[in-house]
C-alpha cells in the first residue's frame, strides 16, 4: 500500500491549492474527490448539450495575484475573459445605474445625483479594506499566545490604522461591526445604487443589509478595490488550472473517491478509508470539508465535546441559489449598451427590498422579487457555447435552505419562473429565448458539494465567524487537535470566494509541524 | 406545606419555591430544629435536632439522610459505554456490571466539571449521580452517539442509610441478599428499588434508590425495622462532618465546578484535587484528555491536601502559611473530629506548597469566644486521607452490631 505524506479530501479549488503547495514542497500527495470532476462550488455545468455555464460561482474578485503566481495558474491555462466588469444595477423605471472603477452614472451616460457622496463612501471603505488586506492573506492571529512575528504584523495593522488619521480611524472603528444598511443610507438615498453596493455585503450569506457585521463583510470584498473578473472558460476552467497546477507539482488526484472515515492511531491520523473499502495511508490529512463533517469522519469521540459543539454551531445556513439558462439568442436589456451586457447585472432595487427578501427567506419562503447577480458569460467568452446561443448565469440571493414546502421539482420550477419573469421585465423576449434551465437550490448545492446548508462560503462570513474566530476558536490555525489533521477549505480563514488562500495557508501550516517519529 | 405558601398571582400554573422530596412527609415530623436548606431546588434538612447527636448516630448507630435531590441521569443505549468513557476520566470499561465507581469529569481545559458516582448496570445501562445539573452537558458529550439521556432527578428518590447498624436495619427489614453486597456493589432488591453499598461517610452504609412513587412503601418498611438499631434521620451538617473525616471532597466547597465558575482560573484538574488515580490516559480519547496530558507534564498549579492541625479549634476558612509568613493557600473544609480526636482540614495549597514543599506549614485560625475574636497560629502537617478508617466499612458480610 502506498504511503502518502498527505491526503487531501476534496478537489475544490482550496483542496487543489493545498495539494499543489504540499506537492511543491516535495511531499507525496493524493487528492480524493467524491465527484467525477474538480471544482466543488467552482465548477462548470452543462445546461444543455453545447451550453457550458459556471455551475455556481461565476466571477472572481479575490483571487490574489500572489496565489495565481505561486500556483502557476497562468501556466496551466488560467486567463480572464474580461476584467474589471462594470456593475449595472437594474431599475424598474429603466434608469439603470452603472458603476465601475471610474465612478457611477446612469446607463445612458447621464450624471447621477449623490454620485459624490457615494464615491466618498466607497473610497473610504476601500481605504479601510486596504488596512485589513494584510490580515486576509496570512493565517489569522492565534487566540492562544502569539509569537513576535504575529505581534509585529498586528502592530503594523494598528500603525496603519493610526496613519489613516484620527477621523478615519474613528470612523473605521465606528462602522467595523455595523450593518451596511445604516452605513450606506447615512450617506446616500436608498435605491438601486445603494442596493448594488450592499449586495456585496450579503451575497452568499444568510444576512440582510441590516444584519450586524455586514460592513466588515463588505470591506472584505472591497479588499482589492472590489473589482470583479470573468475567467475564460467559466469557473470550470479555473478549476482545471488549479487541477493542473496540483498535478504538475506531482500530486495524484483520484475522482470518484468518497472518504468514508479516517483512520487514527492514538491521537494521530494515519489515513482514510474510502466508501469502497480501500484504505489509503498518509501522515497528514487535509480536509476541505467543513469542520463538523471533518470531525465526524475522524470520529466525534476523538474531539472534546466543546469543540464538537462549536463545530455544530457554526452558522452554515445557505441562502443563495443558482439559476443557469441556455438561451437561443443573446438577451437584450432595455437601456443597456452592448458592452454593458458583458457586465455584472444586478437586481437589487433597494436595501428595503433586500431586507424584505431576507425576511421571506428567514421564514422559509421563496422570493417574490428575487435579488440577482447575473452574468452572460458567453458574450465575452463565446467558447462556452457551441453555435449561436448564449448562457446566462444568475446567482439568486435570499433563497432559503430550509424551504417550508421542501425542495422538490415544483419549488425549483417556481424559483426558476420567478427569476426568469423578473429578468424578462428588463430584457423582453428573454423568457421566450430560454431553451434549457437549471435551478440549484441551497439543498442541491449541499448535495453536490458537501458544503453544509449549501452555504457559498462554507459558513457565514460575519465578524463572529471571521479571522481568529473562523471556523471556530481553537481551530483557527487550520490544525485540528488530532495530530496530522488539518482543515483547508473555505470554512477556514480567510473564508469563502475563490481565493485559494485557505488551501495554501493550511498546507503551509501542515508543512511547519514536525510529525512524530512514527509518522514522518 | 405547599398549601401554606401564598401564590403572589392567583392561578399561577407554575409551582414556586422549593419542592418537597418524596420522603418529606415522613421526615418533616422529626424536625424539631426546623432548620432547612435549599438543595438543587428541594427542601433539605440541615439538622433535625442537634448536629452532635446526628453526627454520633452516623458513627455509632444508623442514620437516614434524604439524598433525593441528587441529580441522577440514566445513560442508556448501544453506545452508552463509549459515551460514559468520553465523559469521565476513569475507564468505565474496567468497571464491572452492577458496580459503582467514584469519578470526575472535565471540560476541554481539563478543569473538573463535577464529581459523582457512576453506576454501571451493564455496558448499555449507566446511571450518573452528582451535585451539579449535567443534562445539557451530557447531551453535548453524547452528540453523534446512539444513547438516550434521561434526567431521573425527579423520578428516583434516594435514602442514604449509613452507620454501623445499617446492615442490621436492612436485614431486619427483610432485604435478602444484602449480606453478599460488597462495597461499591449494586443489587435489585425489589421492583423499582436498588441498593448500592456506597455512601459519603466512609463507614458501613448503603444508598437506597427507589422509584419516587414507591418512596412511601420503602419508608414504611425501613423505619419500623430501624427502631431497635438507633435509626434516626440526619441533616446535611452532620453528614458534612463525616464526609470530611472520610476525606471526600465536595463540589463548590473544596473545588469550584468549572461550569459554575465565573473565573476560568478557578478550574482545577483532577491532579490538583489529588485524584490522579481517576485519570486513565490509556483508554483512548475522553473529554479534556489533551489538556490533562499537558497538565500532567506541567505539574499541578495547586494541590488539595489533608491537614492535621494542632489544637482543637476548627480551622474553618483559615489561611495556610509557610514559615508563618508566606501565604501558601487556604482551608476549604475543617472540623475537630470527635471520632478521630484530631483537628482536621482539607486545604488548597499553591505549588510548590504541598507539592515539593511540605513542611513548616501553619494555619491562622480566628475563632470567636463569646463576643471576642481570638487568633492562633497553629502548626499543620499534611496528613493521609481518609482520616477516618474502619474495617466494618468493607467487611463482607457486614457485622450486625
Amino acid at each position: 500500500m502506498t504511503q502518502y505524506d498527505a491526503i487531501v479530501i476534496g478537489a475544490g479549488h482550496n483542496g487543489l491549492a493545498a495539494a499543489a503547495t504540499l506537492a511543491g514542497a516535495g511531499k507525496k500527495v493524493v487528492v480524493l474527490e467524491k465527484n467525477g470532476d474538480p471544482g466543488g462550488m467552482a465548477a462548470n455545468s452543462t445546461v444543455a448539450p453545447g451550453y457550458e455555464c459556471p455551475a455556481m460561482a461565476h466571477l472572481l474578485s479575490n483571487l490574489d495575484g500572489a496565489e495565481i503566481a505561486s500556483l502557476g495558474l497562468e501556466r496551466h491555462g488560467f486567463a480572464y475573459a474580461a476584467t474589471d466588469l462594470p456593475t449595472i444595477s437594474l431599475s424598474s423605471d429603466g434608469k439603470h445605474i452603472v458603476s465601475d472603477a471610474k465612478g457611477v452614472r446612469y446607463a445612458d451616460g447621464g450624471a447621477l445625483a449623490g454620485e459624490a457622496e457615494f464615491l466618498t463612501l466607497r473610497a473610504r471603505l476601500i481605504r479601510f479594506a486596504d488596512q485589513l488586506a494584510a490580515l486576509k492573506r496570512k493565517p489569522p492571529p492565534s487566540l492562544s499566545g502569539i509569537d513576535w512575528r504575529e505581534a509585529a504584523s498586528l502592530g503594523k495593522l494598528a500603525l496603519g490604522l493610526r496613519r489613516m488619521g484620527k477621523e478615519d480611524m474613528r470612523e473605521f472603528l465606528r462602522v467595523l461591526l455595523s450593518n451596511s444598511y445604516d452605513t450606506i443610507l447615512d450617506e446616500i438615498d436608498d435605491g438601486p445604487l445603494a442596493g448594488a453596493f450592499a449586495l456585496d455585503s450579503v451575497l452568499g450569506g444568510h444576512v440582510g443589509p441590516r444584519s450586524p457585521g455586514t460592513v466588515l463583510t463588505l470591506m472584505y470584498r472591497l479588499a482589492n478595490g472590489g473589482a470583479k473578473h470573468q475567467p475564460r472558460g467559466g469557473m470550470g476552467a479555473v478549476m482545471r488550472a488549479f487541477e493542473k497546477s496540483a498535478k504538475s507539482a506531482g500530486a495524484e488526484i483520484r475522482y470518484g473517491a468518497a472518504v468514508e472515515r479516517m483512520v487514527l492511531s492514538g491521537d494521530r491520523v494515519t489515513g482514510v478509508v474510502l466508501a469502497d473499502g480501500t484504505e489509503i495511508s498518509g501522515a497528514r490529512v487535509l480536509s476541505s470539508l467543513d469542520p463538523k463533517t471533518t470531525m465526524v469522519l475522524a470520529g466525534v469521540g476523538n474531539f472534546d465535546a466543546e469543540m464538537i459543539r462549536r463545530a455544530r454551531h457554526i452558522r452554515t445556513k445557505g441562502c443563495t441559489a443558482k439559476v443557469n439558462l441556455a438561451l437561443s439568442a443573446a438577451p437584450v436589456f432595455t437601456g443597456l449598451s452592448d458592452d454593458l451586457h458583458r457586465g455584472r447585472i444586478l437586481h437589487a432595487p433597494s436595501l428595503a427590498v433586500m431586507e424584505k427578501a431576507f425576511n421571506l427567506a428567514k421564514y422559509g419562503e421563496l422570493p417574490t422579487s428575487p435579488i440577482l447577480e447575473v452574468t452572460i458569460p458567453s458574450l465575452a467568452d463565446p467558447g462556452l457555447v457551441d453555435g449561436d446561443g448564449h448562457v446566462l448565469s444568475a446567482v439568486v440571493q435570499y433563497v432559503p435552505y430550509s424551504l417550508k414546502q421542501g425542495w422538490a421539482d415544483d419549488s425549483r420550477n417556481a424559483l426558476g419562473d420567478v427569476v426568469v419573469d423578473c429578468l424578462d421585465q428588463f430584457a423582453p423576449g428573454l423568457k421566450a429565448a430560454v431553451t434549457a434551465r437549471q435551478v440549484l437550490s441551497p439543498a442541491d448545492i449541499e448535495a453536490q458539494t458537501g458544503a453544509p446548508g449549501g452555504h457559498w462560503h462554507h459558513g457565514e462570513m460575519i465578524a463572529d465567524q471571521m479571522l481568529m474566530l473562523r471556523p471556530a476558536p481553537g481551530i483557527e490555525r487550520y490544525a485540528l487537535p488530532v495530530e496530522g489533521l488539518y482543515l483547508c477549505g473555505a470554512s477556514t480563514h480567510p473564508g469563502g470566494d475563490v481565493t485559494g488562500i485557505p488551501g495554501c495557508n493550511a498546507a503551509k501550516a501542515a508543512l511547519q509541524v514536525k510529525l512524530g517519529r512514527a509518522a514522518a | 406545606m405547599t398549601g401554606h405558601r401564598p401564590n403572589l398571582k392567583d392561578g399561577l400554573p407554575v409551582r414556586r419555591g422549593l419542592v418537597e422530596t418524596p420522603f418529606d412527609r415522613h421526615l418533616r415530623p422529626f424536625s424539631l430544629a426546623e432548620d432547612w436548606m435549599p438543595w438543587a431546588g428541594f427542601v433539605s434538612a440541615r439538622r433535625f435536632e442537634t448536629v452532635e447527636a446526628e453526627y454520633f448516630a452516623i458513627r455509632n448507630q444508623a442514620t437516614l439522610f434524604d439524598i433525593s435531590p441528587m441529580h441522577k441521569y440514566a445513560i442508556t443505549g448501544r453506545d452508552a459505554l463509549a459515551v460514559v468513557n468520553r465523559l469521565v476520566t476513569r475507564n468505565a470499561a474496567k468497571l464491572g456490571d452492577n458496580r459503582v465507581g467514584y469519578t470526575v469529569w472535565c471540560d476541554e481545559d481539563g478543569s473538573v466539571i463535577d464529581d459523582g458516582t457512576l453506576f454501571r448496570f451493564s455496558e448499555t445501562e449507566f446511571q450518573l449521580c452528582c451535585q451539579e445539573p449535567q443534562y445539557s452537558w451530557l447531551h453535548d458529550i453524547a452528540w453523534g452517539f446512539d444513547v438516550t439521556i434521561e434526567d431521573q432527578s425527579d423520578t428516583i428518590a434516594g435514602l442514604a442509610l449509613q452507620g454501623p447498624t445499617s446492615f442490621a436495619v436492612l436485614k431486619e427489614a427483610g432485604f435478602d441478599g444484602v449480606e453478599n453486597l460488597k462495597p461499591f456493589g449494586i443489587m435489585d432488591v425489589a421492583s423499582g428499588l436498588k441498593i448500592s453499598r456506597t455512601g459519603f461517610t466512609g463507614d458501613l452504609g448503603y444508598e437506597l434508590w427507589v422509584e419516587a412513587s414507591k418512596a412511601d412503601e420503602l419508608w414504611d418498611r425501613l423505619w419500623p425495622a430501624g427502631q431497635n438499631y438507633g435509626l434516626r434521620p440526619i441533616g446535611g451538617e452532620a453528614l458534612d462532618m463525616a464526609r470530611i473525616e472520610a476525606g471526600f471532597i465536595a463540589a463548590r466547597v473544596d473545588f469550584q465546578p468549572i461550569h459554575d465558575a465565573q473565573r476560568p482560573s478557578r478550574g482545577r484538574t483532577p491532579f490538583e484535587l489529588g485524584l490522579d488515580w481517576l485519570v486513565d490516559f490509556e483508554k483512548g480519547h475522553f473529554n479534556g484528555r489533551r489538556a490533562l496530558l499537558e497538565a500532567q507534564r506541567r505539574g499541578p498549579r495547586t494541590l488539595l491536601v489533608g491537614l492535621e492541625i494542632e489544637g482543637h479549634k476548627p480551622a474553618r476558612d483559615a489561611f495556610v502559611y509557610h514559615g508563618k509568613k508566606k501565604e501558601a493557600g487556604h482551608v476549604t473544609s475543617a472540623l475537630w473530629s470527635p471520632t478521630c480526636k484530631r483537628n482536621l482540614a482539607l486545604a488548597e495549597l499553591r505549588a510548590p506548597y504541598g507539592v515539593s514543599v511540605k513542611d513548616d506549614l501553619w494555619v491562622e485560625i480566628y475563632h470567636p469566644k463569646e463576643g471576642k475574636w481570638e487568633k492562633v497560629m497553629a502548626q499543620a502537617k499534611i496528613a493521609e486521607r481518609p482520616f477516618f478508617k474502619n474495617k466494618r466499612r468493607s467487611a463482607t458480610p457486614p457485622g450486625l452490631f
